[in-house]
């Protein structure tokens, strides 16, 4: 984990406020206390490319643009690529994650999920990008 | 700021692009529009459909249908009309004969209903969570402050009996403590009221369980006439297909599947494998 983790910039993506509330609130009690929100996919694009974000996580069935589109957008764009992304979603079919591990997605959780398993995936997520 | 993080580029290629187009070809096989029944009775605009659809038909209905929508991308356009007319026409037919126009319409009526009820469920769990999560961003200062000041607390006293004070600062922490136990029960009682709330939230389940049951009805209605319908007017072959896709939402059951996995460490040992 980062020494200070206060300093990584998350953006948390969700349609339902009431997850992108707890998604919020655990990473609070990480100590990631630099959290913005954004409600879609089209949404979080356009905060990302305003600049500032170190980390994304993001849920896949959203209006306007879904999750995977949104991966696959920050892939595609030079300044954003480099970007982790942490996918958090019910989506649990097999070429779900495959399809999100190709387009590549840095993580992936299936909901309900627990708090372990969110801090675990922040962890290899963090030990492999070295921040 | 963040270093350049490597990241597999290859994976986003060919190899994705292949799965998209499986995917997006399964997704979106042409499938005969179902005609909705708008009016119980026989429509002018549907008879001179048919009549001009069966004018270039030589083979009778049945026969028709029966080669199914695989041979449309041989035929010329004029046939794919004929035989959609004939489905058409067919799925009319059928829908008078059997009375399901008329069940259809009044389960058609009921899915306004339905809908209002799904958004008071959407509506009442939304207030649900949002009560319990206020809840807790109440309590929780409360009990970090607390915590912190009974461990504060605590380690002065150690000193205290390790004979590390000196009278004065005995005093000052008797009285730091007195004040500690005067307000602490304030603090706990407020904590007390927010578990009380966050159990009170729960209620929600009661009503919307009801307002289910009520929505389930109605689907399992509409689902049953639909059913018929569809074993009525389908060509064998279509009816063993099943829908594709990425964006299906939570698994309700994952017995007897092997496309889904239902734990995390699945998903973990999923990735492995693929060297992800």
């Amino acid at each position: 984990m980062p020494a200070d983790p206060s300093k990584i910039k998350f953006l948390v993506v969700d349609d339902f406020s009431t997850m992108r509330r707890i998604v919020r609130n655990l990473l609070k009690e990480l100590g990631f206390t630099n959290v913005d929100e954004a409600e879609d996919g089209a949404v979080a694009l356009q905060k990302l490319k305003a600049g500032g974000f170190d980390f994304v996580v993001t849920d896949w069935n959203m209006p306007n643009m879904d999750g995977l589109t949104l991966l696959q957008s920050v892939r595609a764009d030079p300044a954003l690529k480099h970007l982790p992304v942490l996918m958090i979603t019910a989506e649990a079919k097999k070429e779900n994650i495959i399809a999100a591990a190709q387009a590549g997605a840095s993580g992936y959780i299936v909901k309900p999920f627990t708090a372990a398993t969110l801090n675990e995936k922040l962890a290899k997520i963090f030990e492999k990008v070295g921040l | 700021m963040v270093k350049p993080v490597r990241f597999d580029e290859s994976g986003d290629s060919e190899d994705l692009q292949a799965l998209f187009d499986s995917i997006a070809a399964g997704g979106i096989t042409p499938e005969p529009p179902p005609s909705a029944p708008d009016n119980a009775g026989d429509s002018d605009e549907l008879q001179a459909l048919f009549d001009s659809v069966a004018a270039h038909v030589e083979s009778p209905p049945g026969e028709t249908s029966e080669r199914g929508p695989a041979a449309i991308g041989h035929d010329g356009d004029g046939e794919v009309f004929n035989r959609l007319g004939h489905m058409a026409r067919q799925l009319h037919d059928s829908l008078r004969q059997l009375g399901y126009d008329k069940a259809l319409e009044e389960s058609a009526r009921q899915i306004p209903d339905a809908r209002q009820r799904l958004a008071y469920i959407v509506q009442m769990t939304e207030q649900a969570a949002s009560k319990v999560l206020n809840a807790v961003d109440i309590a929780k200062p409360l009990q970090d402050g607390l915590l912190g000041q009974s461990e504060a607390m605590a380690g002065r006293w150690e000193r205290m009996f390790a004979n590390q004070l000196s009278v004065d600062e005995f005093k000052v922490l008797a009285a730091d403590t007195r004040a500690f136990f005067q307000e602490a029960p304030g603090r706990l009682k407020e904590t007390n009221r927010q578990l009380t709330d966050i159990v009170m939230a729960q209620d929600f389940q009661d009503l919307t369980g009801q307002v289910i049951r009520k929505v389930v009805d109605i689907v399992e209605g509409f689902e049953t006439q639909l059913l018929q319908v569809l074993i009525e007017a389908l060509p064998a072959e279509r009816k063993a297909e099943v829908p594709a896709g990425l964006m299906n939402g939570p698994v309700i059951s994952a017995e007897g599947r092997l496309d889904v996995v239902s734990t995390q460490s699945q998903v973990d040992e999923l990735l492995e494998s693929l060297g992800f």
